[in-house]
């Protein structure tokens, strides 16, 4: 296997989606807390992680992770794309090196007749930056935008929700000028133009829609010991 | 729950010279999705929320994305969070602190704990199950803790800028399975 065997993104498939999410959007294409932070994830919104979280599930054995992607989309009919792999790796032995990873991937479908398949959590073949797709362990597919399993299993779903993430963002970029994207409606001067946050702040995501990835299962699968101080670290990637 | 023994698992498992006969390869453009037998490259990363994008200069974002955890003591994490506090003036008691819980960046979880102890850095402040709900104001947060005095008692609070002015409440989470608002 060669390195070219990586996928080679059609090109004006991926121009054509950003004039339409151009077009389509009228304030910032800019999200979450972690937004369009490299020009080429600007121009590619789907490689754009906005939000990871992690809560209790519905019940104190369980445990609930989503992760936020590709946000701004208006509307609902957004699909993932399917030469991305989608993580969440887990460190729960403290040295900050991934133990436990979930893979979610998705085929070339389009809304709910796209596929998604969750694989994990497992232990990578490899860790860090390079990675395989898993070949052991749990597997779990869906149709994006519905729910696959239920308690006391492992819970999956994916698709578009509404964004969760709330922030004056044009603001902020107003008094750090530096994080600005360099295109879009909130590329602008590159001097601060103020020292404060205004008051009311506004809300500049809430019409928008983030592609999302939501898995809860017994929290036993993350990390065995049960005594309170046991912790885990969680993150997010993107990789093609 | 649905599990499903896909074919191309099968096709890993077996001898090497079946893999080139079982691949998909979707650079053909009509395939259907991922092969068990390529190598993929990280390009993004998220953990914490507000990391990169507020402490880190724009040209640093890419750095942050492709790397992992185990690399940010080695890459200077602490040092690029430092210059950010330093640029306001905010002593070094909100910097080593900053830094002592976002670096390596990872979203801590103690799930272990009380669930009604859970929320962003709750591990840090308060003995807490930390990870993020949905509803954590981080903005606020991140900003209190960078410009306030929750932090360092004794530093000064920077008006204006401990909150960007508007809450969750603005969305509504749900409380059963998947959490998230419908679409728009």
């Amino acid at each position: 296997m060669t390195a070219s065997s990586l996928t080679k993104r059609p090109l004006r498939a991926a121009f054509f989606a950003v004039l339409a999410v151009a077009t389509i959007v009228a304030g910032s294409r800019l999200a979450a807390s972690d937004h369009q932070d490299t020009p080429e994830v600007e121009l590619n919104p789907r490689m754009d992680i906005n939000d990871v979280y992690a809560f209790p599930g519905a019940s104190a054995d369980r445990i609930a992770f989503a992760v936020t992607t590709s946000s701004p989309i208006a509307g609902t009919a957004a699909s993932f794309d399917p030469n991305l792999l989608y993580q969440i790796k887990i460190d729960n032995t403290g040295d900050a090196v991934e133990d436990l990873v979930f893979q979610i991937t998705f085929d070339n479908g389009t809304g709910t007749a796209q596929k998604y398949t969750v694989r994990g959590p497992v232990a990578p073949s490899m860790t860090g930056t390079r990675t395989m797709l898993l070949t052991t362990g749990p597997v779990i597919t869906g149709n994006v935008g519905t729910t696959t399993g239920a308690a006391p299993g492992t819970q999956v779903f994916t698709g578009p929700r509404a964004d969760p993430f709330v922030i004056d963002l044009e603001q902020f970029f107003n008094i750090i000028p530096d994080r600005r994207p360099s295109i879009g409606p909130l590329s602008g001067p590159s001097t601060p133009t103020a020292t404060a946050f205004r008051n009311p702040g506004i809300d500049f995501l809430r019409p928008f829609n983030a592609l999302s990835i939501v898995i809860e299962l017994p929290k036993s699968q993350v990390l065995a010991a049960t005594d309170a101080g046991a912790k885990f670290g969680v993150w997010g990637t993107i990789s093609r | 729950m649905r599990f499903h023994f896909s074919a191309r698992l099968v096709c890993a498992a077996l001898a090497l010279p079946l893999i080139a006969a079982c691949s998909d390869n979707d650079e053909n453009g009509g395939t259907t999705g991922p092969t068990t037998t390529r190598t993929y490259q990280q390009i993004e990363r998220l953990g914490n929320p507000l990391v990169s994008e507020v402490f880190f200069m724009k040209r640093d974002h890419g750095l942050h994305n492709n790397t992992a955890p185990a690399t940010d003591v080695a890459n200077g994490f602490g040092d690029k969070i430092k210059t950010f506090t330093n640029s306001f003036n905010r002593g070094p008691t909100i910097a080593n602190t900053l830094v002592a819980v976002l670096v390596p960046d990872m979203l801590m979880v103690f799930p272990n704990r009380a669930g009604n102890t859970a929320g962003w850095l709750s591990w840090a402040l308060a003995n807490g199950y930390g990870g993020r709900r949905l509803n954590d104001d981080v903005v606020d947060a991140g900003l209190t803790a960078i410009f306030g005095n929750l932090l360092d008692p004794a530093a000064a609070v920077l008006p204006g800028l401990t909150s960007d002015n508007i809450s969750t409440t603005t969305r509504t989470y749900g409380t059963t399975f998947p959490y998230l608002e419908a679409a728009r």
